[in-house]
């Protein structure tokens, strides 16, 4: 064993008192936050002023919408028949160790016709690349993993595009992604032509989606977000102060989340919706119609809350039939799975590359290069790793 | 050799028996006490079993859904027929089939895995149970309940025959029990009991 635990007691037991004394502190301060939250109720034009400030310092805040930024809506009526479909994508990253060079995307997903008792209809698409086109970059560097993302995420949203022209003339359709619908890849990247290259893709499938009758959301489990909490903080600045130093710096609202604000919501119940002020959502998806809403969820049950932050396009959020149906299908679905929608889970389970799925792969590669007379083989320090990776032997 | 529809797929094997795989079970396969064959020695022999264990098993995601109250058929359809926990069915080797016709021995070799696993003809069931010799194979079997399995099997092989010689059957395999359980009068009485015409 090369983790000696015995080592880290002292360190552990010091994190889960830091732990503790962190969540003491911020419940202190959350009664403040909730008395902000209910003081603002409809945003004014005051605040609205502000918000219009603070996005030309690339604020990351909830811009308000007409509804009460402290309400709580019921959960509305399932339809008795609706399609919820869910797609998720894994990969394998290129490994110069390994027997030979490629990347491997897979996406999983699933059609869940509720009201009919039949078996979903499940998928798994898996494609390597191994080109060198495919793998290297002008500059002759490996592809960079979050290029490999990209991809992955761009195939996730296809694949719904194309789910969702298949099914919705059936019934009230909703489609499903296991994260929200800013792509989080173009905060990871300098490369403007290739954000603006992925983007360009990722809304023509938006598109398709839009047209196809279907609503999209996104959905975030245990979201770390604090949008609406520099809401609140905003709204306790004074003009002059909209500032890059007085946006970034909270103040008393320093590490609390958009989850310790919306405690109060009910399991059913949603929050308000509001805008995401990314600058890629103000920038990209704006002007293409798509801008992204988001409100928090109370998918759990009595005794067992589960906050969910659900993403939805302009078309969604502003269309209540479909703003009900995603509400609706994602409560519907958790009720099953204890918290995070069934179909998600299901997606994710079709799409997973497992370690032993892994090695198996690599042995259909070594075999295809055996039979082409090469000699493939791991590198010597993927060797030691085989080697030395399950442990130290001890003696008895 | 008869070819008849394969009901699952090997996982795991001994000369003693095997453990098969299926998918949803059919109402009337596999069923405990059925014959069954699967292939071994490259198609050269084939072993004869019984079943004398289903087991169907559950995993985290199915024990969420347990507790779930109103469950819509539709997520039931999921987990039975798109995430396909295998169905284990256990069976015990009691003969096997070579160029000589059926033996009532344990194999010489053990089917491997991933082979296709059959129901016995009517025709296979008669001819495979013409002898009693099996009946040793169950009796000393550590993992099979021996006289349930004796019970359903003798009786699955009467029904088969013309209604005037199933009872000459019974009796006849009441006779071997009676040789081969000679120190057990009291496990005796019950098996008589349970295949009596």
């Amino acid at each position: 064993m090369a983790l000696e635990l015995n080592k880290l007691t002292q360190q552990v037991d010091a994190l889960g008192a830091n732990a503790a004394q962190r969540l003491a502190e911020l419940s202190e301060r959350l009664p403040a936050a909730h008395a902000m939250l209910n003081a603002i109720g409809v945003a004014d034009d005051e605040l609205h002023r502000k918000v219009l400030t603070a996005l030309t310092f690339r604020w990351a805040g909830a811009i308000p919408t007409a509804e009460a930024i402290n309400a709580a809506f019921p959960l509305p009526a399932h339809p008795a028949r609706a399609n919820v479909a869910a797609a998720d994508g894994s990969q394998i990253y290129p490994d110069r160790h390994g027997v030979a060079l490629y990347y491997l995307v897979n996406v999983g997903s699933i059609v869940f016709r509720h009201g009919l008792a039949q078996a979903p209809g499940t998928r798994s698409q898996p494609e390597v690349f191994y080109e060198d086109a495919d793998l290297y970059e002008e500059d002759g560097g490996q592809i960079p993993s979050v290029k490999i993302d990209a991809e992955r995420d761009l195939r996730e949203l296809a694949e719904l595009a194309r789910l969702a022209q298949a099914e919705a003339s059936s019934a009230p359709t909703v489609t499903l992604l296991d994260n929200g619908l800013l792509l989080y890849f173009s905060l990871q990247t300098q490369d403007q032509k290739l954000i603006e290259a992925v983007l360009r893709d990722y809304l023509s499938q938006l598109d398709h989606l839009k047209q196809s009758g279907a609503a999209v959301a996104g959905v975030v489990d245990r979201p770390r977000a604090a949008s609406v909490i520099r809401l609140l903080h905003l709204a306790t600045l004074e003009p002059e102060e909209i500032t890059d130093a007085g946006l970034r710096d909270l103040g008393s609202f320093r590490h609390m989340t958009d989850a310790m604000l919306f405690d109060f919501l009910k399991p059913g119940q949603r929050s308000a919706l509001f805008v995401n002020a990314s600058p890629a959502n103000q920038i990209y998806y704006k002007p293409r119609d798509h801008t992204i809403y988001f409100f928090y969820l109370n998918a759990g049950r009595p005794g067992k809350d589960a906050l969910l932050r659900i993403e939805v396009p302009e078309w969604v959020a502003k269309d209540k039939a479909k703003l009900d149906l995603a509400h609706a299908a994602v409560v519907e679905q958790c009720r099953v799975s204890d918290g995070f929608p069934y179909v998600l889970m299901r997606a994710h389970e079709l799409a997973v590359v497992t370690m032993s799925e892994r090695r198996e792969f690599d042995q259909m590669v070594i075999g295809a290069l055996i039979r082409r007379g090469l000699s493939p083989s791991i590198s010597q320090k993927a060797q030691g790793k085989t080697w030395t990776g399950a442990g130290k032997r001890r003696y008895k | 050799m008869a070819d008849t529809a394969t009901i699952g797929r090997l996982l795991r094997s001994s000369t003693a028996g095997y453990v098969f795989g299926c998918s949803v079970p059919e109402p009337e396969v596999p069923l405990f006490g059925a014959f069954v064959k699967a292939p071994a020695q490259r198609g050269q022999t084939e072993v004869i079993g019984l079943i004398y264990d289903i087991t169907i098993e559950d995993d985290p995601f199915v024990r969420q859904m347990v507790a779930t109250p109103d469950l819509p058929e539709a997520y039931v359809e999921d987990q039975r027929v798109n995430r396909q926990v295998p169905i284990e069915v256990s069976v015990l080797a009691v003969g096997y089939r070579d160029g000589g016709g059926f033996q009532q021995a344990l194999p010489p070799q053990p089917p491997i895995t991933l082979d296709r696993i059959s129901q016995c003809s009517p025709a296979e069931v008669l001819e495979f149970t013409s002898r009693f010799d099996f009946l040793r194979l169950i009796l000393d079997s550590p993992d099979a309940p021996a006289d349930e399995l004796i019970a359903v099997s003798l009786r699955h092989a009467a029904d088969l025959r013309p209604p005037e010689d199933r009872t000459f059957f019974l009796r006849e395999a009441g006779k071997e029990l009676a040789r081969l359980l000679n120190r057990d009068l009291a496990r005796l009485e019950n098996l008589l009991r349970r295949i009596r015409p």
